[in-house]
């Protein structure tokens, strides 16, 4: 039996006057587990974080965070949670290791032996001022307030703007090593990559609404294989008729289709031509993603 | 816990501005103070010229009378006495003529009141004439005192206008600035989100937040309170007003502080945008300050007055020795509580911006 979701949001709304934010959401993300929450731009994400943070009233529904009452028990949450938003901001005149000290102090924690580990893992200069670092840097400094407290729970969104690729690597090795320590990260993400690279679960929103939860790797098993075969001649396109087998389109002696069941029938209908190239692919989360919101959201 | 982490971190973000702005009113308090004796002393000059003319006036029923007297001139043939509402004597009354040093005039009543006039004495020589002195018939101080309500040649009256005027506008246009930026740049520096994830309520936020501005308002007022008594004492005016008057005096203004604090946070939470909000902030104390003025300067208009904090703190009656009035104090702070009880309420329900 599962254990007790970390974050349960059940029906959970929020509309700004006319224009729906998301609606009707429902998601769980579990005990140890890094969930990839992803959508392009304007789907909902940021309000589902900033709403289970109690930044953002809800309109309805309930959101519920170890079993806590998102507004009811919102410091005892927040106690327990680490956040990096997407538009990480501080104050331009401080040093960093003053504007992280303090964050520190904000959370009821003096130790900062974590603080100082991470600043060093990810060549974080704490005496230079806030203003001055890059974008990168200043979200170096997010990465470490967001950790640093060492809490159960870590929420970021967009987490890996503005971090050069060795950067990313470093951090999603710091993602790794944290789920291995049973703390839970929900994650927000347009870069599909790191989503496949990381997460073990995925939830893709669309226009505020939940499209789908999925472990990532039966999901691309859900979503198929592209099958593409070159063919010396013509065609029957009889032999595709076959349960399972989608999208099938023929040009000329070039034939692609997306297979999600029945692959062995598919070979040996195909093999009763002659065959001159083949080759099966599994999506990528990126293809998944596309071909996710190209279909309007079904997914087929 | 973590109580007082933001009053600490507010000062560590803005100690540089909040120094810097003591030090210009303690300047600019000390400076003025230091003034008072030539702003005094220009008020009290006489008339050029009237050292030159004796006046006596005699009143009578409906009329007064003006003998005015001065020395011989030799080579006068005869003299012309001018007379006129102004010094200038565009279009005066003339009376050519006169022989002798002495002369009276009558001034009859004009509505019920004898006209306040200049009187120019001219020697007239083969036509041509020597002005030889002038004089009024009124007390010119008297009458600046009465337009202006308040007498410059008293320390008192001098630090009423600039209590009034300049401490107000200064002081209260800075704090309403601070105040609004001290939440409004959370907003605008997109640290918002951040501060109110950690475990620290919106009502705790704002509190310590008022409280930091508060207090630098009260150290502020405490520094100019020192300062104006120091650079009292060392015109050895301390006998005019004295040195809790003048320290209590300017310490009492913090309540009326508080008000335009707390109106000013209430603005930064219901806009949250710091341009606005430092617009309403200005607006805020320029409108207090406006109406202050008008209600004490024109006739008929005093009841704007009452829609303004300001008259809640009579610094002039405090210069002249009058009690304090805690009713108003206390109105002033409960005024103060509800405003920024307002202003956590707002707080505590509204969405923030992403």
């Amino acid at each position: 039996m599962r254990k007790k979701p970390v974050i349960d949001i059940r029906g959970l709304s929020k509309y700004y006057g006319d224009v729906v934010g998301i609606e009707g959401l429902d998601l769980k993300v579990y005990p140890g587990e890094i969930m990839g929450f992803l959508g392009p731009n304007g789907a909902g994400k940021t309000t589902t974080i900033r709403a289970c943070l109690d930044l953002l009233q809800k309109s309805k529904g309930e959101v519920k965070i170890f079993g806590l009452d998102s507004h009811e028990d919102s410091l005892e949450i927040r106690r327990r949670t680490g956040y990096l938003p997407g538009d990480f901001g501080m104050y331009n005149d401080l040093k960093v290791k003053t504007i992280l000290r303090y964050l520190l102090s904000q959370s009821g924690l003096s130790d900062e032996s974590k603080m100082l580990e991470l600043a060093e893992r990810l060549d974080l200069d704490m005496d230079r001022r806030y203003g001055e670092l890059s974008k990168g840097n200043r979200q170096k400094v997010g990465m470490v307030q967001a950790f640093m407290a060492d809490q159960d729970l870590i929420i970021l969104d967009e987490p890996t703007t503005g971090l050069d690729p060795l950067m990313q690597q470093k951090f999603y090795d710091l993602l790794r090593e944290e789920r291995e320590n049973g703390k839970t990260i929900f994650m927000s993400s347009h870069i599909l990559a790191e989503v496949e690279e990381v997460c073990d679960r995925v939830a893709i929103i669309r226009k505020g609404r939940l499209q789908v939860v999925e472990d990532i790797s039966s999901l691309k098993e859900k979503m198929g294989k592209k099958l593409v075969v070159e063919f010396d001649d013509g065609v029957d396109p009889e032999i595709f008729k076959i349960d399972g087998v989608k999208d099938v389109k023929i040009e000329g002696r070039w034939v692609t289709m997306i297979v999600t069941r029945n692959l062995d029938q598919v070979i040996k209908n195909i093999s009763k031509q002659n065959i001159i190239n083949m080759s099966l692919e599994t999506f990528s989360l990126d293809q998944l993603f596309l071909t996710y919101y190209s279909s309007g959201g079904s997914g087929t | 816990m973590n109580l007082g982490n933001t009053i600490v971190m507010e000062l560590k973000s803005n100690w540089r501005g909040y120094l810097v702005f003591i030090l210009v009113m303690a300047f600019i308090v000390g400076g003025f103070v230091q003034a008072f004796p030539s702003v005094a002393g220009a008020f009290e000059d006489d008339l050029k010229g009237s050292e030159y003319i004796e006046i006596e006036v005699e009143d009578g029923d409906g009329y007064q009378d003006v003998t005015l007297s001065w020395d011989e001139v030799e080579t006068a043939d005869n003299y012309t006495l001018k007379m006129g509402p102004t010094p200038s004597m565009l279009v005066p009354n003339e009376i050519h003529g006169i022989e002798g040093s002495v002369h009276t005039v009558r001034l009859e009543e004009v509505d019920g009141e004898i006209p306040e006039m200049y009187f120019v004495i001219v020697a007239v020589s083969d036509g041509t004439g020597e002005f030889i002195g002038i004089e009024t018939n009124f007390d010119r101080a008297e009458g600046l005192i009465e337009f202006i309500g308040l007498d410059y040649s008293d320390l008192r009256g001098v630090l009423s206008m600039f209590w009034g005027v300049f401490f107000i506008l200064l002081i209260g246009i800075y704090i309403a600035y601070i105040s609004v930026n001290s939440v409004s740049k959370d907003y605008d520096d997109r640290r918002m989100d951040i501060l109110l994830t950690k475990p620290i309520s919106r009502r705790q936020y704002l509190l310590e937040k008022f409280s930091t501005v508060s207090l630098y308002s009260l150290m502020l007022l405490v520094v100019v309170g020192l300062i104006t008594v120091a650079s009292v004492y060392s015109l050895g005016e301390l006998d005019t007003v004295s040195a809790s008057t003048l320290f209590n005096t300017t310490v009492l203004s913090w309540p009326v502080f508080l008000v335009i604090i707390s109106a000013t946070f209430l603005a930064a939470v219901y806009l949250e945008n710091s341009k606005k909000a430092v617009g309403f902030a200005f607006l805020f104390v320029l409108i207090q300050f406006g109406l202050d003025t008008v209600g004490s300067m024109a006739s008929g208009m005093e009841y704007l007055k009452d829609f303004t904090v300001l008259s809640y703190w009579d610094h002039e009656a405090l210069f002249y020795g009058e009690a304090v009035n805690w009713t108003q104090v206390g109105l002033l702070f409960l005024l103060s509580a509800l405003l920024i009880g307002a202003a956590v309420m707002l707080f505590e329900k509204k969405d923030v911006p992403g």
